[in-house]
C-alpha cells in the first residue's frame, strides 16, 4: 500500500523535497549556478518519474480521498514541470547579470509548480484551496522578485490582492458547497449524488464562487484584469511561469470541476454551461481586442493568453459527455500553448540586455537583421500562438474547434474562428515590426546607439537560453507534425 | 442531504431591516449635526485639545522587521497547533501519524535553519548599527 502510493506521488515529492533540499543548501552556502542545477535536475527527476506511476491511481483509500492521481493528472505533470524547468533554465541567465540575490527564484519555482501539481490532481476542497495557495503565494514573491523595480513591486502587489480576493471567493464558494452536499469530495457535486435533493441558493452561489475564483487563476475575460500589469511587471521568465505552469494547473482543475457540474442536476448544469460559454466569448473578444494596439510586447502577450484561454474552454464546455477526445483536446491545447508562451517570453529574456527587458515592440524593430536566428525563434512562437500549421498551436486550436463542432457548440466555435482572424492581425503587426529595416538613421544617432552591434552577435553569455529555446522550436515542431502525445488515454 | 439556505419565509424583513438599518445610521448623524455644539478655537484641532503640544511630525520611518517577527510567530505557533492535534491522537495514528508529523518538523526545521542562516533572526537591519535615536523625531 505504501509503496503505491509513494510512487503515485512520486513526482510531487520530488519537487517538494528539492525545495526543502534547496533550501537548506542555500542556508549553508549561496551559489547561483548550484541553486539553478539543482532545481532542473530536481524538475527533470519529477518528470522522469512521471512515466514510472503511469497510469498510476493510489491503492489506498486515503490518499485517494484528496488526490486524483489518474492520467490526466500525470500528463498536466507533465506539462507544468517541463514548463518549470524550462522557466529555471531561462532563469539562470536572466538573473546573472541583476544585482538581485537569484537563489530564491528556484525554491519559490519548484514550489509553485508543486502547487500547480497539487491543483491539477486535486479531488478535495482540502487539496484544491492548499494548491491554490501555494501556487499563489509562490507567484505574489515571484511577481515582486525584481525588488529594484517599482514595476514589479507593483505586479507582486496587484497579484496578491487580487489573488487573495479569489481565494476568499474560492473558499466561500466551497463552503456554500460543503453546506449543500455534506461533502469536501469534489465527485460529491456529481448528479447521481445529488439527484433527488432541490437544489438550493447555496449550491449555486458555491459553484458560480468557485468558478470565478478560477476564472481569476486562468484569467478568463471579466477577471482578467489583472493578467497584463502582472506580466507586464513580472520579470519575464516569471510571466513565462504565469502563463504555463500556473494556467495548466488552472486548466486541469476547471476541468475536473467542469467534468462533475456538467453531469449535475439540469440547473447546475444548465448554469455552468451558460456561464462558461459567457466566459469563453468574452475571453476570446476582449483578449484579441484589447491586444490589437498594444505596444507591450509583455503586456500584448498577456492579452493574447486570455484569448487562449477563452479558445480552450471550448473544448472544457462538452465535458459532460465525458468524451476523452474533449480531454484530450483541451491536452493539447495547454500543451501547445505553453510550449509557445514559454518560448516567446524566453525570446523576450533573450532580447533583453543589462537587465533592460525589451518590452516594447519598437525594440523589436529590424531584430531580424541584428538576430536573425532569434527572429526567427520568435516568429515561430508568434505563429504557434496565432495558429499557423505546422505548429503546435495549429493542431491545438484544430483539435479545439473540432471538438466544438462535433458537439454542435457553433456560437463559439465561430466566435473561434472570427477571433483568429483578429488575433492573426496583432501577430502579424509584431511579424512585421521584427523583420522591417530600422529607419535610416541620423549619423549622429548613429553614433550614439552602440547597441546593434552589440546585439550582432549572440552574445555568448546567453548560451543556455538559446539552447532552451531551440529545445522549444524542436518541441514546437514536434508536436505541430506528430500529435502523438494527444492521443494519450485520458 | 440538501440543506435550505434560508428557512421558508418572506424575504420583506429583511428589507426593513436594511431600510431600518440606514435610517438608524442617517439619523445619528443628522441629530448630532444639528444638536451638536460647534466650536472652533486655537486648540480645537490639535491631537490633545487640553494635553502636551505635540512636536515633531508623524512620519518617521520605523523599522519594518516588527513584521517578519509577527510572521514567524504565525509559522511557529501554528506548527506547535498541528503538534497538539498529533499528540491528542497519537496511539490511533501509530508509526506512520510519527512519520508525518517528524516530516512536517523537518520542514519547519528547514525553514528556521534558512531564516536563520539568511539573517531573518537578526532584529537588527543587515549589517548596520543600531537606529540612531536622532532619525526619531525628524
Amino acid at each position: 500500500m505504501m509503496t503505491r502510493d509513494l510512487l503515485a506521488l512520486g513526482p510531487m515529492l520530488i519537487t517538494a523535497g528539492g525545495a526543502v533540499v534547496l533550501l537548506l543548501a542555500l542556508a549553508v552556502c549561496r551559489s547561483h549556478a548550484f541553486a539553478s542545477a539543482w532545481s532542473v535536475l530536481v524538475l527533470a527527476a519529477a518528470l522522469a518519474a512521471i512515466p514510472m506511476t503511469w497510469p498510476g491511481a493510489p491503492a489506498s483509500g486515503d490518499l485517494l480521498n484528496l488526490l486524483a492521481i489518474d492520467s490526466w493528472a500525470l500528463a498536466f505533470w507533465g506539462i507544468i514541470f517541463g514548463s518549470a524547468l524550462v522557466v529555471c533554465l531561462l532563469g539562470f541567465e536572466y538573473f546573472r547579470p541583476l544585482a538581485v540575490q537569484a537563489e530564491e527564484f528556484y525554491v519559490l519555482v519548484l514550489l509553485s509548480a508543486t502547487g500547480a501539481a497539487v491543483l491539477a490532481a486535486a479531488d478535495h476542497f482540502a487539496t484544491v484551496f492548499l494548491g491554490l495557495e501555494l501556487l499563489s503565494v509562490s507567484l505574489f514573491a515571484l511577481a515582486a522578485y525584481r525588488r529594484d523595480q517599482a514595476i514589479s513591486i507593483e505586479a507582486g502587489i496587484k497579484y496578491l490582492v487580487l489573488a487573495g480576493t479569489s481565494s476568499a471567493l474560492l473558499l466561500f464558494g466551497l463552503a456554500l458547497l460543503y453546506f449543500h452536499t455534506a461533502s469536501l469530495r469534489l465527485s460529491g457535486l456529481a448528479g447521481p449524488l445529488l439527484a433527488g435533493h432541490p437544489d438550493t441558493i447555496a449550491l449555486y452561489a458555491g459553484i458560480a464562487l468557485v468558478l470565478v475564483a478560477m476564472g481569476f487563476k486562468l484569467g478568463l475575460a471579466p477577471m482578467h484584469v489583472w493578467t497584463p500589469d502582472v506580466y507586464q511587471g513580472s520579470p519575464a521568465p516569471v510571466s513565462a511561469l504565469v502563463g504555463s505552469v500556473s494556467k495548466a494547473g488552472a486548466m486541469a482543475f476547471m476541468v475536473r470541476l467542469a467534468g462533475v457540474t456538467l453531469t449535475g442536476t439540469p440547473g447546475v448544469r444548465n448554469g455552468v454551461f451558460y456561464g462558461l460559454l459567457v466566459l469563453a466569448i468574452a475571453s476570446m473578444f476582449t483578449g484579441n481586442l484589447l491586444a490589437l494596439r498594444q505596444p507591450n510586447i509583455k503586456r500584448l502577450l498577456a492579452y493574447s493568453s486570455i484569448a487562449h484561454m477563452g479558445y480552450c474552454l471550448l473544448a472544457v464546455l462538452p465535458m459532460a459527455a465525458g468524451a476523452a477526445l474533449d480531454r484530450q483536446a483541451v491536452f493539447y491545447y495547454m500543451l501547445a500553448h505553453a510550449v509557445s508562451i514559454l518560448g516567446a517570453f524566453g525570446c523576450v529574456c533573450a532580447a533583453s540586455e543589462n537587465g533592460r527587458e525589451a518590452q516594447h515592440v519598437e525594440d523589436y524593430r529590424g531584430l531580424a537583421w541584428r538576430r536573425p536566428v532569434l527572429a526567427g525563434v520568435f516568429s515561430l512562437m508568434l505563429l504557434s500562438l496565432a495558429g499557423i500549421p505546422l505548429t503546435a498551436g495549429f493542431l491545438g486550436k484544430f483539435y479545439v474547434l473540432a471538438s466544438g463542432v462535433r458537439n454542435a457548440l457553433w456560437l463559439p466555435a465561430v466566435c473561434l474562428v472570427i477571433n483568429s482572424g483578429i488575433g492573426l492581425f496583432y501577430y502579424l503587426r509584431v511579424l512585421g515590426t521584427l523583420y522591417q529595416r530600422e529607419e535610416a538613421e541620423s549619423p549622429d544617432q548613429f553614433a550614439t546607439s552602440t547597441a546593434p552591434s552589440a546585439l550582432l552577435q549572440p552574445s555568448p553569455q546567453l548560451l543556455l537560453t538559446h539552447l532552451t529555446l531551440a529545445a522549444l522550436v524542436v518541441l514546437l515542431i514536434y508536436f505541430g507534425l506528430m500529435p502523438a502525445l494527444a492521443s494519450l488515454p485520458m | 442531504m440538501a440543506l435550505a439556505l434560508a428557512a421558508e419565509g418572506p424575504i420583506w424583513p429583511l428589507g426593513v431591516y436594511f431600510v431600518l438599518v440606514v435610517v438608524l445610521a442617517a439619523g445619528i448623524l443628522a441629530f448630532s449635526y444639528v444638536l451638536g455644539q460647534r466650536h472652533r478655537q486655537q486648540a480645537t484641532d490639535v491631537p490633545y485639545e487640553s494635553g502636551m503640544t505635540p512636536t515633531g511630525g508623524a512620519r518617521l520611518r520605523f523599522p519594518v522587521d516588527f513584521y517578519l517577527v509577527a510572521m514567524f510567530f504565525v509559522i511557529f505557533d501554528l506548527e506547535s497547533v498541528f503538534l497538539f492535534v498529533w499528540a491528542v491522537a497519537v496511539r490511533e495514528l501509530g508509526w506512520a501519524g510519527y512519520v508525518e508529523v517528524l516530516i512536517f518538523m523537518a520542514v519547519l526545521l528547514a525553514a528556521l535553519a534558512y531564516l536563520w542562516r539568511s539573517g531573518a533572526l537578526d532584529w537588527r537591519a543587515s549589517g548596520s548599527k543600531p537606529a540612531p535615536d536622532k532619525e526619531r523625531g525628524q
